[in-house]
């Protein structure tokens, strides 16, 4: 008996030290840094000869779409230390981790006839692990830009664990002549400006065009009769056709249902202005709103049970959100100045607006309960809010100020950062960006 | 003037002091109390014991380690799937100014999976385990250390030295006794090089470096024990606590990191925690644990202990960007104490973004 409670003591004794430690050192971090993610993309090899320059240019695109993110800064090339020219090369992580490189993307170009294959891969260069398998892609040659953007669009999405918004495309509204004399007609374009093709031409006034979920269809008021009206336009053959709507003087603003079928729209009576919603196959329409004041721009929620629209009920204009099938509203919107256009995130979480206050438009964001409220821009005028596909970025529109202002369009990201114009040949307004191209 | 009663108090308590002094108000029989010897043994004692109670590793027949087949080729970029064949698009008719050209449908693109792994990084070739010896290679004998003009071959192991070579002559019985020559010894002369050979020259055999030693074996079961060996343990136990010995000698406690120390740490690893606060992974609080050796350098890799505040995607970006902090910030491996290297070998990090989201 008494050696074990010498055995006891003797371990209670040497474990002291031990026990001293009764677990691991905790700590909590509460500040990180906000700065770009560096990554490198050495040259995509080119398989054969004439995959040399589509290789060149694929490469730079990529490289530009994430730079472009702002969340994403490139290393050059020429502080590379492993020249990382095969595909198939095994990677020298230590090489990468000497210049502070944490994502690499690697890619092979081979061009066969009209026929482009575009293979890459994404490594995380800290871990020295892949992520994700590799991925292959196949076009055609003229259709590089877009395998160049899926590519961004995967390692974005790997990275960011979000999706990606890099292959979409944005239909506006193509503005050139003086500011009294202008000519609008509708475009599409890339996400980044390139590709703009117009789909109307600019014999009548065109505005608001709102692309349908899967991107093959535009609605868009149209004045060709001299009154605003809702014309559906398919994308692929440019064919359009008036939408019937509920009797009034105007129909205007009209937005897709989620899943296509039916369009929400406001129409205009003596001067009062209600939200309804149709059936674009039979034309039937329902009132949404009833109340004697301007109710318009009306946005549904992700899940399509909700509606979010401006109105001036209360006296000013602010946000509201009432059922998808109409009933009492509720104001979201409570700060200084007029709240207008709003549009609800892809992500389901946010509500984008324009705010006029103080004689300067912003573009804004608020989470749904109207808590949160954040400005992302200021400016002479600021509006037509859209939001990309992944819900990351907001394109709108910017007007300068003068009898020469022209038009263009900017994206912000919803922090507030990486605010940037779009690269376009002429003045845009209204867009409205469209979803990832399958 | 004293009572009586005062001379009997004292009388009496004196009788009672006194009867206790003596010995009768105490119970002199001890208390049952059991010695046992407790040898003090020396560390040569000590070490010999533990050698004989500590379970060798098998030698006698060592496993053959699967040694992979390592491939330095990289594997070929196998396609899964054959490139699909993409019709082209429509030709794009430049854009006309009043006339709304059909707009071009974009070639359809077809992810497919490159192949089934990436090229790896070659292993580095798996070293064959030298199997432990079991005693050192005798070493040969070094070469004649006498110098002569002529290099002479080592003498047969029963002849003498001498400085002329002659063969041993044995009786023959059956001869003739005139004829039999007498018996002589087997000489040779000494064995002898033309120069001195070096054992730089000519390894002597010897072990140049030692074995790794293998991983520590398994704790052995507890055997039943006897009352010797509970001596024995309770004899090597207070070897170790008078000697000083720590359990694990190799891990210093050392008394609990400072506030400066546990600061450094922490700006150490924040530094590279990129919160990106437009992100769903904003708003996830996540706990991550890992070790580190005593140089600061990670050890194993980092887990997620809890999370809160997102669905599971947010989740894995908010622990893959704790974890990159930690594997960059560290790699180099974090400035800590060493002696106090049981204070901060394991690790446990909340990252907790709620300061940094848009507000």
């Amino acid at each position: 008996m008494l050696k074990r409670f010498l055995m006891a003591l003797v371990a209670l004794v040497l474990a002291g030290p031990v026990m001293a430690q009764s677990g691991p050192l905790r700590l909590t971090i509460t500040d990180g840094v906000i700065e770009p993610l560096p990554f490198a993309v050495p040259g995509f090899q080119a398989e054969n000869t004439e995959a040399a320059q589509v290789a060149s240019d694929i490469t730079r695109l990529v490289a530009a779409d994430l730079s472009g993110t702002g969340l994403f800064r490139e290393i050059p090339a020429s502080v590379f230390i492993s020249a990382h020219s095969s595909f198939t090369q095994t990677v020298a992580y230590a090489d990468w981790r000497a210049i502070n490189a944490q994502a690499l993307i690697t890619g092979a170009v081979m061009v066969a006839g009209n026929q482009l294959v575009v293979k890459f891969r994404l490594y995380d260069v800290f871990s020295g692990s892949e992520m994700g398998g590799g991925l292959q892609f196949a076009g055609t040659v003229d259709g590089w830009r877009r395998m160049a953007h899926k590519v961004a669009d995967a390692a974005y999405s790997r990275i960011t664990g979000e999706g990606g918004y890099f292959d979409s495309r944005v239909v506006f509204v193509s503005e050139t002549g003086p500011k009294n004399e202008r000519q609008k007609r509708l475009a599409i374009m890339d996400y980044d400006g390139a590709n703009v093709q117009f789909l109307t031409d600019s014999t009548a006034l065109v505005l608001a065009p709102r692309f349908s979920p899967t991107g093959d269809r535009v609605l868009y008021t149209s004045f060709v009769s001299g009154f605003p009206r809702i014309n559906l336009l398919d994308v692929a053959t440019v064919g359009t056709r008036q939408l019937q709507t509920a009797d009034g003087e105007m129909a205007f603003s009209p937005r897709f249902s989620r899943d296509g079928s039916q369009v929400i729209y406001s129409v205009s009576n003596g001067g009062n202005t209600d939200i309804y919603r149709g059936d674009i196959a039979s034309g039937a329409s329902t009132r949404l709103t009833s109340a004697p004041s301007i109710e318009t721009a009306p946005s549904l929620s992700p899940d399509g049970t909700q509606i979010v629209f401006e109105s001036d009920r209360s006296g000013t204009q602010q946000l509201y959100i009432m059922s998808a099938n109409g009933g009492d509203a509720r104001r979201i919107s409570f700060g200084d100045g007029r709240y207008g256009t709003p549009v609800w995130s892809p992500r389901g979480d946010l509500v984008a607006f324009t705010k006029q206050n103080a004689g300067r438009f912003h573009i804004g964001v608020m989470r749904t309960d109207g808590s949160e409220e954040r400005l992302l821009t200021a400016s002479f005028l600021d509006e037509s809010p859209t939001w990309s596909p992944n819900g990351r970025v907001i394109m709108f529109m910017r007007e300068t100020q003068g009898a020469g202002g022209t038009s263009s369009l900017y994206s912000v990201d919803i922090s507030g950062r990486n605010l940037k114009p779009v690269t376009l040949p002429n003045g845009a307004s209204d867009p409205s960006w469209g979803p990832l191209q399958p | 003037m004293r009572s009586y009663g005062t001379y009997i108090s004292g009388i009496g308590h004196v009788g009672l002091v006194g009867w206790l002094i003596l010995g009768w108000g105490f119970n002199a029989e001890p208390l049952p109390f059991e010695v046992s010897e407790v040898s003090v043994v020396s560390s040569e004692e000590f070490a010999a014991i533990v050698a004989a109670t500590t379970p060798q590793p098998d030698v006698a027949e060592p496993t053959a380690p699967v040694v992979p087949v390592i491939d330095d080729t990289p594997p070929p970029a196998r396609l899964d799937t054959p490139p699909a064949a993409v019709e082209p698009p429509p030709a794009v008719p430049a854009p006309d100014q009043e006339t709304p050209p059909p707009a071009p449908p974009e070639p359809p693109t077809s992810p497919a999976d490159v192949a089934d792994t990436a090229p790896v990084e070659p292993t580095p070739p798996a070293v064959e385990p030298t199997p432990a010896l079991t005693q050192s290679t005798r070493p040969r004998p070094r070469p004649a250390p006498r110098i002569a003009p002529e290099a002479v071959a080592p003498p047969p192991p029963d002849a003498d030295i001498a400085d002329v070579l002659q063969d041993a002559v044995v009786p023959d019985e059956s001869a003739v006794a005139d004829m039999v020559e007498p018996a002589q010894e087997a000489t040779a002369p000494e064995e002898a090089a033309t120069e001195i050979v070096t054992e730089a020259e000519e390894p002597s055999g010897a072990v140049a470096s030692s074995v790794r030693p293998a991983a520590r074996p398994n704790r052995p079961a507890p055997a039943q024990q006897t009352a010797q060996e509970d001596d024995n343990a309770v004899a090597e136990a207070l070897a170790a606590a008078l000697a000083g010995e720590a359990v694990e000698p190799d891990l210093p406690a050392g008394p609990p990191l400072t506030g400066s120390e546990r600061e450094g740490f922490r700006v150490a690893v924040n530094r590279c925690w990129n919160v990106d606060p437009g992100s769903q992974a904003a708003r996830v609080t996540v706990t991550v644990a890992f070790e580190l050796d005593q140089s600061g350098r990670v050890q194993g890799d980092v887990r997620q202990v809890a999370a809160t505040g997102g669905d599971a995607s947010a989740t894995g970006i908010a622990f893959q960007a704790a974890r990159r902090a930690i594997l960059r910030c560290g790699a180099s491996g974090y400035d800590l104490p060493v002696d106090k290297y049981d204070q901060w070998r394991a690790v446990e990090i909340t990252f907790d973004p709620s300061g940094m989201r848009m507000r």
